[in-house]
């Protein structure tokens, strides 16, 4: 068994040490907002944050979040109103949305590190988060919202 | 409407309704479904006010990133006067009565969305004001004449008074449908022609939205795909000892060209996979190579005795006459769909009944795989759609519900959710087709073309979808060997050549082919602006000023040139080491005009900002079409700059992101749009904004380094 926190919750789970933390929280955790893109963390779509640090949880093992504090795109807040998905809203970012939770989890993690970035701070940060749609013109653009708050 | 059609279909809709309580629905039909049967008195599409006032409306086109929900919810509540944003869009569903569609309709493809519904949607809109207004009238003791429809109300001005649409529902439905209902006068739509939020966007911030992938069933088990990497190969032997003990395996069940392994969670299933001992039939395709596949397009560019499929004025007038002659030859590489959410569906299946759950924008196509490979019946097929994470083409064929059913089967009818990885998906097709191009055109004495002759060389993709060419070449005006999947942007390119002729060398090739956003036109536009290019470089014209040469009277072409020339500061010198390319491309019913922006230096190509201007008509909500340009420039820009898939020994070489890159953000530029409104039709925006991306860029590099770039993708040409 392995023990850990999920958005605040404490969680037992019994599955083999070395399954992706991804395939844990969609099925067995039934939490279906954190995505499967590519599995070898080339896209993001997956992006979780592990102690307050985005991880892709398609590579990371479930033996490493024991004892650990997982958020996933469900716990960042209860309703929508963290300052990122707020902007998301108002900039109207997503298209067919799929990979947003990522791209949506990613940005927070930066903005929580890094309350004002530049746009290369942002293309840095956001670079392991590709959108097949193409939105990045405006995710930029909500960054930059959601840090003048 | 024949008021006899309505009533058995409202009868249908009641019929199942009667636990709900009355609602008012209203078909909806387009116009090319008149003559075709009434399917057994099946409704189409509808919209339904229920006696809780709710508004609901099913129409037969998935939400893919496209925002056409948004769009056809802003059309009804302005024309109906419902309350917004509390209008539900229901996801399209086969063939549960209610929502059969007559065959051959249910695709959402060809950027039809709202050009194709905005006519029927409004009309079902005012017929259902009108009979809530009439209703009413009489409650009111009013003239209805006097009566507003405004955010789900009817509104009796001089009285004050106002019935919420849901309490009018019982006395509407016993009125007549109104035939010939009046629209809204102009001044009076307020929600349509401006931004209004997207419906999805809270569900898509928040992880909530429901795509085939998320959808759980009670113990739902995961299959993973192990499938023949040459596509014609077949299995040849199995051996499920070699994975049965291998944790979480419930079963492996053979597909067509390969197994799915079935277990408890996903992660098993594909290790399993992975390990499993299977053998695949040799075939002719075995040593397949990209560079074998350029040969044979090759030689259907020389090819003799290719029929003319296009002709405008005089063949022979397409022959050089001593003038000027301008040649070249362009390709385009296989590509892949690359949809964020990889290929999958969920579903439970016995002999007696199958459900699907699965992002599709092809119920016909599925259902006619399910029909075909296991003769299920469409009254015993279930079809549930979900939210797509991507279409771009892809989602259009079903081998992905054969093989959920499949494995479904093989548990007796448990839900199974088949998930492709990443690599299946990049390595098993379907693929943009592979194309080559040849054009000559001979100029007269001003530097204008007098005649031109294309030819291309590749696959029929139309077939993929039963297109048949001789007859597509009837329907069309054409001549013959008439594949709109290969030749749009050609045959009805909005230049005015005089003598034209446009010809198709079939090649045939032995890998999987579909659909990728703009199709022919994806191709098509990069060999003929890029050619348009070459023309004027070759007369020394400025590439806007020989555009517009060759469509002096073509106002819509004009516009998007002469506003993307403003926007882009033509006229004026650009800077240093810039260079700018400009392209400008018809399709879908819309006309988009591109200039590009770009700088090479040792790194390689730089694009710094595109410019982008469209006339779709008019624009329901202008910040999607916004998205839908953005979002087109990035997708085509990221294709046109180093995506392709080769083949070696009949297999794909990419697997997934990291050798098949999309763009990442820091490599986006800049995007400026403008929309035209010059009183055009409706035309679609989810495409038109690809086709002139790669070669407004291939012109950019041009002027930036006067080296020609006739080869997609352009990294693998440029000399950093």
């Amino acid at each position: 068994m392995t023990a850990f926190t999920i958005n605040g919750r404490a969680v037992e789970v019994a599955a083999a040490p070395a399954t992706p933390l991804l395939w844990v929280v969609r099925e067995q955790l039934k939490l279906t907002g954190t995505k499967f893109g590519c599995g070898v963390a080339q896209c993001g779509a997956c992006t979780v944050h592990v102690d307050g640090e985005p991880m892709r949880a398609c590579v990371f093992p479930l033996s490493g979040a024991e004892g650990r504090d997982v958020t996933t795109i469900e716990g960042l807040s209860e309703d929508g109103s963290h300052p990122v998905q707020r902007a998301w809203t108002e900039m109207d970012v997503p298209q067919c949305g799929y990979c947003q939770s990522g791209q949506v989890m990613s940005a927070a993690a930066l903005l929580a590190q890094n309350p004002s970035p530049s746009d290369a701070e942002i293309d840095e940060a956001m670079r392991g988060n590709l959108c097949r749609c193409g939105t990045y013109v405006r995710i930029r653009a909500a960054i930059h919202r959601a840090a003048e708050g | 409407m024949k008021p006899q059609h309505f009533t058995l279909t409202r009868r249908s809709f009641l019929a199942g309704a009667i636990a709900a309580g009355a609602a008012l629905v209203i078909p909806l039909r387009l116009p090319a479904w008149a003559g075709q049967s009434e399917t057994a008195g099946f409704s189409q599409a509808f919209i339904r006010i229920d006696t809780s006032g709710q508004v609901t409306f099913l129409l037969p086109t998935c939400e893919m990133g496209q925002g056409t929900h948004t769009g056809q919810a802003q059309v009804l509540a302005e024309e109906l006067g419902a309350d917004w944003p509390s209008i539900i869009v229901d996801m399209p569903k086969q063939p549960a009565p209610d929502y059969r569609l007559p065959s051959g309709q249910m695709l959402s493809v060809g950027s039809y969305g709202i050009r194709a519904w905005y006519d029927p949607l409004r009309r079902a809109a005012a017929q259902a004001r009108e009979m809530l207004t009439q209703a009413a009238g009489m409650r009111l003791g009013v003239e209805p004449a006097t009566l507003q429809a405004e955010n789900g109300f009817i509104l009796h001005a001089a009285s004050e008074r106002s019935l919420p649409f849901g309490e009018l529902v019982e006395d509407a439905i016993t009125l007549p449908v109104p035939e010939e209902p009046t629209l809204r006068p102009d001044d009076q739509r307020t929600l349509t022609g401006r931004v209004v939020p997207r419906l999805d966007t809270p569900a898509k911030v928040t992880g909530k939205a429901v795509y085939a992938m998320d959808v759980e069933r009670e113990g739902t088990l995961y299959g993973a795909a192990r499938l023949a990497p040459v596509f014609s190969a077949e299995v040849e032997a199995i051996d499920e000892s070699s994975v049965s003990a291998m944790p979480g395996v419930v079963a492996v069940v053979r597909v067509p060209r390969g197994a799915v392994v079935v277990a408890d969670s996903w992660w098993q299933a594909k290790q399993a996979a992975d390990a499993l001992d299977i053998a695949f039939t040799q075939t002719s395709a075995d040593d397949l190579s990209t560079d074998a596949i350029d040969t044979m397009l090759r030689e259907g560019l020389d090819r003799a005795d290719v029929p003319v499929s296009t002709l405008r004025g005089d063949a022979e007038a397409t022959l050089p006459t001593g003038g000027q002659v301008v040649e070249a030859e362009y390709s385009v590489p296989l590509l892949a769909h690359v949809c964020m959410e990889p290929i999958n569906c969920t579903a439970e299946s016995t002999e007696e009944r199958t459900a699907l759950w699965i992002g599709t924008q092809g119920h016909d196509m599925v259902r006619r795989t399910l029909e075909n490979a296991l003769q299920v019946p469409a009254e015993r097929l279930f079809i549930n759609t979900t939210y797509l994470g991507g279409g771009f083409g892809r989602k259009t064929h079903g081998e992905i519900a054969l093989q959920a059913a499949l494995a479904s089967r093989a548990v007796g009818g448990r839900p199974v959710k088949v998930l492709w990885a990443r690599e299946d998906d990049v390595q098993q097709g379907r693929y943009r087709q592979t194309m080559m191009c040849r054009v000559r055109a001979a100029l007269d004495d001003t530097g204008n073309i007098i005649g031109m002759r294309i030819r291309v060389a590749g696959p029929q993709m139309g077939r993929e979808y039963g297109m048949d060419p001789e007859q597509m070449a009837q329907a069309t005006g054409n001549l013959a060997n008439f594949d709109p999947f290969s030749l749009g942007g050609l045959s009805d390119m909005s230049y005015v050549i005089p003598n034209l002729v446009i010809e198709h060398a079939v090649v045939d090739l032995p890998v999987p082919l579909c659909a990728w956003r703009s199709i022919a036109y994806s191709f098509n536009g990069f060999f003929l602006e890029s050619f348009m290019d070459e023309c004027a470089a070759a007369t020394g014209r400025d590439p806007l000023e020989f555009r517009r040469s060759h469509c002096t009277e073509q106002a819509r072409m004009l516009a998007v040139l002469d506003r993307v020339a403003e926007m882009s500061r033509w006229s004026e010198l650009a800077s240093e080491g810039m260079g700018r390319g400009l392209a400008v491309v018809e399709s879908y019913g819309s006309c988009v005009a591109q200039v590009v922006e770009a700088r090479v230096d040792d790194a390689g190509i730089h694009v710094e900002r595109v410019h982008a201007a469209i006339d779709c008509g008019r624009a329901i909500n202008p910040g999607q079409v916004e998205a839908q340009m953005q979002g087109s420039v990035i997708d085509a820009l990221g294709a046109a700059l180093r995506q392709k898939v080769t083949l070696r020994d009949g297999h794909a070489e990419q697997s997934n992101f990291h050798d098949y890159p999309l763009l990442r953000i820091g490599e986006a530029p800049s995007v400026a749009v403008s929309l035209v409104e010059i009183g055009s039709p409706l035309g679609g925006v989810g495409e038109p904004g690809v086709p002139p991306l790669a070669p407004a860029l291939a012109n950019a590099l041009f002027a930036a380094t006067q080296q020609r770039i006739r080869h997609l993708p352009l990294t693998d040409h440029v000399q950093g």
